[in-house]
C-alpha cells in the first residue's frame, strides 16, 4: 500500500495554510473540525498576522514550524499557491517530512484558464518533485472517524459523543457539494452516521478513484463503499478495480449524467470524460456495483449495508400495522421483479392468527399481514417474532403507524430486545416508524442500538432490492470459482 | 479507418464461429444463380453484392420470395438494371443468392467498441421498432454462460421466449449465439461493430438463424 496515503489517513501532525480567525470562514471551520473530533496530535495553523486561533499557537509559514508535518491543508486563495510551494520547496530540502496535501481551494485547472491551469501546475510540480501525493483541489477535505482526522470545512452539527465513533460506511465524492450533503443529511439521522472514512477528490489531479478504492478494499474497518462520481477519463480501468473490490463488500454508486445533457454538465463541472451511461450501468449491473438513483436512495442503501447481514434469498414478507402503508409497500416491493412475497408455513399463519386482533388479516396476500391499528406493544413485537423465524423469508419490512395510544419508545424498546439482545436475528429487518417529529425519539431508540430505520416503505424496498441482487451477486461469482 | 466486411464475408466469419447463418452463394451469372438456388431450394433470396451499394433495398436491388428458376432469371436481370440505374459506376462482386429462412421470432445481436470500455455486447427484440421500445441490454466482454442468460432474463422479449403466446422459443441457441460472439470478438481485436439483425428464433430444439449480418473492423492498412 502506498505509504503516503497511510498519512491522509492517519498522519503525524498536520498543518493548516489559510487558517483562520473568522468564525465565518473555511480555514476556521478546519481547525475547528480538527480539534472537535479529538484529532491526538499536533495542528499548526499557518496565518502571518494572528497569533492564536481556537487556542493553538499560528506560524508564519510552513518551513517555521518545527514539529514533523506529514499533511498539509491548503485553503487559500489559489493566486497565493506560488509563493506556498516555494516556502514547502525550502521546508522539504530541509525536513522532507510532508507526505500529502489535501488541496480545498478551488480555482485551479477546473476553470480551464490558462491561470487556473498555472497555479495546479505549480502545485503538482512541487508535489511530484518530492513524491507529496495530492487530494483535490476543489474539495471538501477528508475525515477519518477512526485517527479523528477531519479536514473538512463543513459544519454538520455532528454531535460531539458521535465524532469519532466507528462506522462500517466509506464515502468517496467526485463532488463538494454533494460530499458536504452527505455528511450534513448523515450527521441528521435519527442516530447520526458516523463515516469510518471520507473523502472528497475534487479535481482529482493526483489521487483518484482508483487510489482510493484500492486503500478502501484493504482497510478492513470500511465495510460498504459509496460514491458519488461524475465520470473518470479511463472507465475500464475504474470498472475492473470496482469489480475486483466488489467480491471482497458491495460498493454503492450515485452516478450523474444519465442523460445527454447531464453528460455535458458532468463533462465540464470535474472536466472528466463522463463515458456512455448506458455502458456504466451495463457495467455496474455484471460486476454486482449497485447503482442508485436518488440522494435519498443512496444513503438508505449504504446505510443498509452497514447495518444488517446479507439476506439469504428474495423473499420480502410484509408485516404492517396500517392497511394503507401495507399496500403502498407491496405495490413498491412488486414494482420490482427481483423480489418476491413468500408464502409461509400453515404453523407460522396459525401462531400469527392465535395473537393477533381478531380484524388482523395473515397471509391475504401471502407474504403479507396486516396486524391492524389495534395491536398493542405485544403483538408487534411478537408477530414480527414469529415470522422472523419461518424459513420462508428472508427479509421482513415492519411498518408501524403509531397512534396516540400505541406508546412507541416502549415499542422500540421492545423491538431492541428481539432483534439485538435475544438470539441472533440473522436476517434483515427494515423498520419504518410513521413517520415525523412524532415518532423521532422511538427511532432515535432504535437506530442508537445498531437498527436502523427507514423515512418510508418504499426507501426500504428499494435497500432491500439492493442487499438482496447484491448477495445474489455474490452467490453467482461463488458459483463461478 | 475501418470498413465493412461485404455480407458473404461477414456470414462466413460468422458461419466460422458456428454462428447460424442463412445459407447464402455468391453468383456471377445467371446459370450460376439457377444452380445455387436449386441446390438451396425455393424459395430463396437476391441481392446485390457490392460495396458500394448498401441500401440494398432502397436501390431495388433485393427480392424476397423468389419462387422458380423463371423468377429467379427475371430478378437476376432486374437486380442488374436497378443497380447501374443506382450507381452507374459500381464496382459489382455478383448476386447472393440466399436461403429463404422460415420467419421466427425477431431478434438482435450486436457487438460495438465503446471508446472507454472496449467491445460491448448487445442483446435485443429485434423488429422495426427496435428504436421505440428499445428493448435492450448491454454488457462488457467477455462474458460467460451465466452472464448470457441474465442478459436474456433482462429484456421484455424474455417473457415470449418463455411461451407467453404458447410458443416455448430456443432460449439456448440464443444463449449459444452471444458465447460465440462474445469468443469470435475476443479472438479479433480489429472487429469495431458486429450487427446481427434479424436472428429468427425458432420453437424450442429448432434453434435460431441469422438472416442479416453488418461487420466493420479496422483497416490493415
Amino acid at each position: 500500500m502506498d505509504n503516503n496515503l497511510r498519512a491522509l489517513f492517519n498522519p503525524e501532525n498536520i498543518a493548516v495554510v489559510g487558517a483562520s480567525s473568522n468564525p465565518s470562514k473555511a480555514g476556521f471551520t478546519i481547525l475547528n473540525n480538527l480539534l472537535s473530533i479529538g484529532y491526538p496530535k499536533k495542528v499548526f495553523p499557518i496565518n502571518i498576522t494572528e497569533e492564536k486561533i481556537l487556542g493553538l499557537t499560528c506560524y508564519e509559514k510552513l518551513s517555521e514550524v518545527e514539529d514533523k508535518v506529514e499533511l498539509v491543508v491548503l485553503i487559500t486563495p489559489s493566486e497565493m499557491i506560488y509563493g506556498i510551494m516555494e516556502d514547502l520547496d525550502k521546508r522539504m530540502a530541509e525536513k522532507n517530512d510532508v507526505k500529502v496535501i489535501v488541496c480545498a481551494a478551488a480555482n485551479y485547472g477546473e476553470t480551464k484558464t490558462e491561470e487556473g491551469i498555472r497555479r495546479q501546475n505549480c502545485l503538482m510540480d512541487t508535489a511530484k518533485k518530492y513524491g507529496i501525493r495530492v487530494v483535490g483541489p476543489n474539495c471538501i477535505g477528508v475525515i477519518d472517524n477512526i485517527n479523528r482526522v477531519d479536514t473538512t470545512f463543513v459544519e454538520t452539527l455532528l454531535p460531539k459523543e458521535t465524532r469519532g465513533k466507528r462506522g462500517g460506511i466509506s464515502f468517496i465524492s467526485q463532488s463538494g457539494s454533494i460530499a458536504a450533503s452527505i455528511l450534513m443529511t448523515g450527521a441528521s439521522q435519527p442516530a447520526p452516521i458516523s463515516m469510518n472514512k471520507f473523502i472528497s477528490i475534487g479535481n482529482m489531479v493526483d489521487v483518484d478513484f482508483i487510489d482510493l478504492l484500492e486503500y478502501l478494499e484493504e482497510d478492513e474497518d470500511t465495510k460498504v463503499i459509496g460514491m458519488y462520481m461524475e465520470g473518470y477519463s479511463d472507465g475500464k480501468k475504474l470498472i475492473n478495480t470496482m469489480a475486483r473490490i466488489s467480491k471482497k463488500k458491495p460498493i454503492v454508486v450515485l452516478k450523474v449524467g444519465r442523460s445527454d445533457v447531464g453528460a455535458k454538465a458532468a463533462n465540464s463541472h470535474t472536466g472528466s470524460l463522463a463515458g456512455s451511461d448506458a455502458v456504466y450501468s451495463a457495467a455496474f449491473k455484471q460486476y454486482g456495483i449497485i447503482r442508485t438513483y436518488s440522494f435519498e436512495e443512496l444513503i438508505d442503501t449504504l446505510q443498509a449495508f452497514d447495518a444488517f447481514p446479507l439476506p439469504e434469498d428474495n423473499n420480502v414478507f410484509i408485516l404492517s400495522q396500517a392497511g394503507g402503508f401495507g399496500i403502498y409497500c407491496t405495490d413498491a416491493l412488486l414494482d420490482e421483479e427481483v423480489l418476491n412475497m413468500p408464502v409461509v408455513e400453515e404453523e407460522t399463519k396459525a401462531e400469527l392468527r392465535s395473537i393477533l386482533p381478531d380484524m388482523a388479516s395473515v397471509c391475504i396476500p401471502e407474504g403479507y399481514a396486516d396486524i391492524t391499528a389495534s395491536a398493542n406493544v405485544r403483538q408487534h413485537v411478537e408477530s414480527l417474532r414469529i415470522v422472523l423465524k419461518d424459513k420462508n423469508v428472508g427479509s421482513v419490512i415492519f411498518i408501524t403507524v403509531i397512534p396516540s395510544f400505541l406508546p412507541s419508545k416502549e415499542l422500540a424498546a421492545e423491538l431492541v430486545k428481539l432483534l439485538k439482545e435475544g438470539e441472533k436475528v440473522s436476517k434483515p429487518v427494515l423498520i419504518c416508524i410513521m413517520s415525523g417529529n412524532y415518532v423521532r425519539e422511538s427511532r432515535v431508540i432504535l437506530e442508537k442500538n445498531g437498527i436502523r430505520t427507514f423515512d418510508t416503505p418504499s426507501n426500504a424496498v428499494k435497500a432491500v432490492r439492493h442487499m438482496v441482487e447484491y448477495a445474489s451477486f455474490l452467490k453467482d461469482a461463488e458459483g463461478r470459482k | 479507418m475501418s470498413r465493412y466486411l461485404n455480407e458473404l464475408d461477414a456470414n462466413r466469419l460468422l458461419s466460422g464461429y458456428g454462428i447460424p447463418m442463412a445459407k447464402s452463394f455468391l453468383c456471377r451469372d445467371e446459370e450460376d444463380a439457377a444452380k445455387s438456388a436449386s441446390e438451396l431450394g425455393y424459395p430463396v433470396v437476391m441481392k446485390i453484392l457490392s460495396s458500394e451499394i448498401l441500401h440494398k433495398t432502397d436501390a431495388g436491388c433485393v427480392f424476397i420470395g423468389v419462387k422458380n428458376e423463371k423468377e429467379l432469371r427475371d430478378a437476376y436481370k432486374r437486380i442488374l438494371e436497378n443497380a447501374r440505374a443506382y450507381k452507374a459506376d459500381a464496382v459489382i462482386d455478383g448476386i447472393l443468392v440466399q436461403e429463404m429462412a422460415e420467419k421466427g421470432l425477431e431478434m438482435i445481436i450486436g457487438m460495438k467498441l465503446d471508446p472507454q470500455f472496449g467491445p460491448v455486447i448487445m442483446a435485443g427484440s429485434g423488429g422495426i421498432y427496435v428504436e421505440v421500445y428499445k428493448d435492450i441490454t448491454l454488457r462488457l466482454l467477455p462474458i460467460d454462460r451465466l452472464e448470457a442468460v441474465k442478459m436474456l432474463k433482462e429484456i421484455k422479449i424474455h417473457k415470449i421466449i418463455s411461451g407467453l403466446r404458447g410458443i416455448v422459443y430456443d432460449d439456448e441457441a440464443i444463449i449459444d449465439v452471444l458465447l460465440k460472439v462474445s469468443k469470435l470478438v475476443m479472438e479479433n481485436p480489429d472487429i469495431e461493430e458486429i450487427d446481427i439483425n434479424p436472428l429468427f428464433v425458432y420453437e424450442k430444439g429448432r434453434g435460431a438463424k441469422g438472416v442479416d449480418a453488418l461487420i466493420k473492423k479496422k483497416d490493415e492498412k
